[in-house]
C-alpha cells in the first residue's frame, strides 16, 4: 500500500463487531461537518452491486474461505473506485467504517494466507489515520448478548470451531482480536480503549483528527 | 501456492483457452461427446457460470459500470465458487473435468485491461493446476469475422470500457490484440499447448483428441480405438 496524494483525508475506524465503530463515526462526522468539512462515510460491505449478494450467500451458507475473501474484496474495490477515491480527489474527509484490516483479520482466521489477502488489497491507499477500538472479548460478549444475541457469521460458526454459539463466538472473536493486535504496530493503528465511555472516546478521536486536519489543510 | 504444484487428485483437469471466436467451445463440445461415449464420468464447467455471482456480473456488465479491478475480482469470485463446488469435488471423485476457460483467461484479459500481472496471478493462487491446457490461437481479424457473423462485438468483449476507440470493431481489434499478446506470453510460462485455430474443425479435433489421449494414458485411462 502507498501513501496517497489526494486532496482529501482518509480516516479509518477499525475494531470487532460491537466495538462502537459506527457510533464514533457518526459523532466524528457531525463534528467535522460543524467545522465546515465535507464528509463522506463508507461502510464495509455496502456497495449496491455486491452487498446483497454477500448477504444472500451468507443466508444460504454458500461460502468457502476463498469466495468469502474475494467477495468482500470485490465489494471493497467497487466502493473504492466508484465512491471513496473520487471523494478523496474532490477533497472530502472520508470516514471508513472498517478497511482492509478487517479482511486481514477475518480472512486469515478463516484460513487464507496473510500474504495472499494483503496482496489482494495492495492498491488501497494508506489511511492518514487509523483508529482501532480495542474491546476485550469479555466486554464484547456482554454487548452482543444484551443487544441481539449471536449471529452465525459473527460467531464464526462457518469455520466450525464449536457447534455451541457461545463457545464459537468466544473462540472466533478472540482469534480476530489476536490478528488485530498483531497489526497495531505493523500498520501504526491509534489504539483506543473500547471500554471507555462514548464521550471519552469521541473526545480522543476528535482531538487526534483535528491535529491531523491542521497539518493537512492549513 | 497451490497453483504452482501438480495436483495429486484422481481426476483429470482439461481446459481450453483462447479469445472469443477462436472456436474453443466448439472443440470442447465435440471432445465431450467423444469422452462421454468412451470413458464416462465427464463434467463440464464454463467461465462466469456460478450460481453465486454470475448473474450479478452479467447485470453489472450490462450497465457497463465495472472498473477493471472489480471486473477482475467478480470473475475470481465466480471461479472460486466453481472450484469449490464443481471442479474440486469432481477431481476428487475421479472425473474428467472439462473447463471452458480457466485462470489464464483472467491472466490475459485482466492484464490487457491494465490490472497488474502479479496481482491477478496471486489472486488465483488457490487454483488447481490443470493436467492439460490447450490454447486455440487465432488472428484477431478472423475471430472478429466469426463473432460478427450474427452480432456486434459486446461492450467488454471489445474492451469499450478502456475507451480505446469509439468504434466497437476497432476497439475489439486493439483490445483482443492485447489479449492475444498476453496469451502468447503464457505459452511457455504455463506450458499451454498451442492449437492453430485457423485449421478446420475436424483437423483441430483430431489433434485435440490425440493430445487428450496421451494425458489420460498418463492418468491410467486408456481409450479404446473404434
Amino acid at each position: 500500500m502507498k501513501k496517497h496524494g489526494y486532496k482529501g483525508m482518509l480516516v479509518v475506524v477499525e475494531g470487532t463487531d460491537f466495538a462502537g465503530k459506527s457510533t464514533q463515526i457518526e459523532l466524528l462526522k457531525k463534528y467535522l461537518e460543524c467545522q465546515a468539512f465535507g464528509v463522506v462515510v463508507s461502510e464495509w460491505k455496502s456497495s449496491d452491486l455486491i452487498a446483497s449478494v454477500i448477504d444472500d450467500a451468507k443466508d444460504r451458507n454458500l461460502f468457502n474461505a476463498n469466495t468469502f475473501s474475494l467477495m468482500y474484496a470485490a465489494d471493497f474495490a467497487y466502493r473504492m473506485e466508484n465512491h471513496v477515491i473520487p471523494s478523496l480527489e474532490a477533497g472530502f474527509v472520508v470516514l471508513m467504517d472498517r478497511y482492509t484490516y478487517t479482511a486481514y483479520a477475518r480472512d486469515v482466521v478463516r484460513g487464507v494466507k496473510p500474504a495472499w489477502v494483503r496482496k489482494l488489497y495492495d492498491y488501497a491507499p494508506v489511511p492518514d489515520l487509523t483508529f482501532y477500538l480495542d474491546l476485550p472479548v469479555k466486554s464484547l460478549m456482554k454487548r452482543i448478548i444484551a443487544a441481539q444475541g449471536f449471529d452465525y457469521y459473527e460467531s464464526g460458526r462457518d469455520i466450525g470451531f464449536s457447534t455451541d454459539f457461545y463457545e464459537s463466538f468466544k473462540i472466533y472473536q478472540t482469534k480476530i482480536l489476536e490478528e488485530y493486535s498483531k497489526m497495531v504496530d505493523e500498520y501504526g493503528f491509534v489504539k483506543v480503549d473500547g471500554n471507555k465511555s462514548i464521550e471519552d472516546i469521541h473526545e480522543f478521536i476528535k482531538d487526534k483528527t483535528q491535529k491531523l486536519l491542521k497539518t493537512k489543510f492549513e | 501456492m497451490r497453483f504452482e504444484k501438480n495436483h495429486n487428485l484422481p481426476g483429470t483437469l482439461i481446459c481450453v483457452e483462447g479469445i472469443d471466436g477462436s472456436g474453443k467451445s466448439t472443440q470442447l463440445a465435440i471432445l465431450k461427446e467423444w469422452l462421454s461415449e468412451t470413458v464416462n464420468d465427464v463434467i463440464f464447467t464454463e467461465w462466469n457460470s456460478s450460481r453465486l455471482i454470475s448473474q450479478t456480473t452479467k447485470l453489472a456488465k450490462k450497465r457497463s459500470q465495472l472498473s477493471p479491478r472489480t471486473f477482475s475480482l467478480l470473475h475470481a469470485v465466480d471461479f472460486a465458487d466453481r472450484l469449490e463446488h464443481i471442479i474440486l469435488p469432481a477431481l476428487k471423485a475421479g472425473f474428467i473435468v472439462l473447463a471452458d476457460r480457466y485462470v489464464y483467461t483472467a491472466f490475459a484479459r485482466d492484464v490487457a485491461r491494465g490490472v497488474d500481472a502479479s496481482w491477478v496471478r496471486n489472486m488465483y493462487g488457490f487454483a488447481i493446476k490443470p493436467d492439460l491446457s490447450v490454447y486455440f490461437k487465432v488472428p484477431v481479424d478472423i475471430s472478429l469475422k466469426r463473432i460478427c457473423a450474427n452480432r456486434q462485438p459486446k461492450f467488454y468483449e471489445a474492451g469499450m470500457d478502456l475507451k480505446l476507440s469509439n468504434d466497437p470493431y476497432e476497439s475489439y481489434r486493439i483490445f483482443q490484440g492485447r489479449v492475444v499478446y498476453e496469451y502468447d506470453r503464457m505459452i511457455d510460462e504455463y506450458d499451454l499447448v498451442k492449437m492453430d485455430a485457423t485449421k478446420t474443425i475436424h483437423e483441430q479435433q483430431i489433434k485435440f483428441r490425440k493430445i487428450v489421449k496421451k494425458v489420460l494414458k498418463n492418468k491410467g485411462i486408456e481409450i479404446a480405438e473404434k
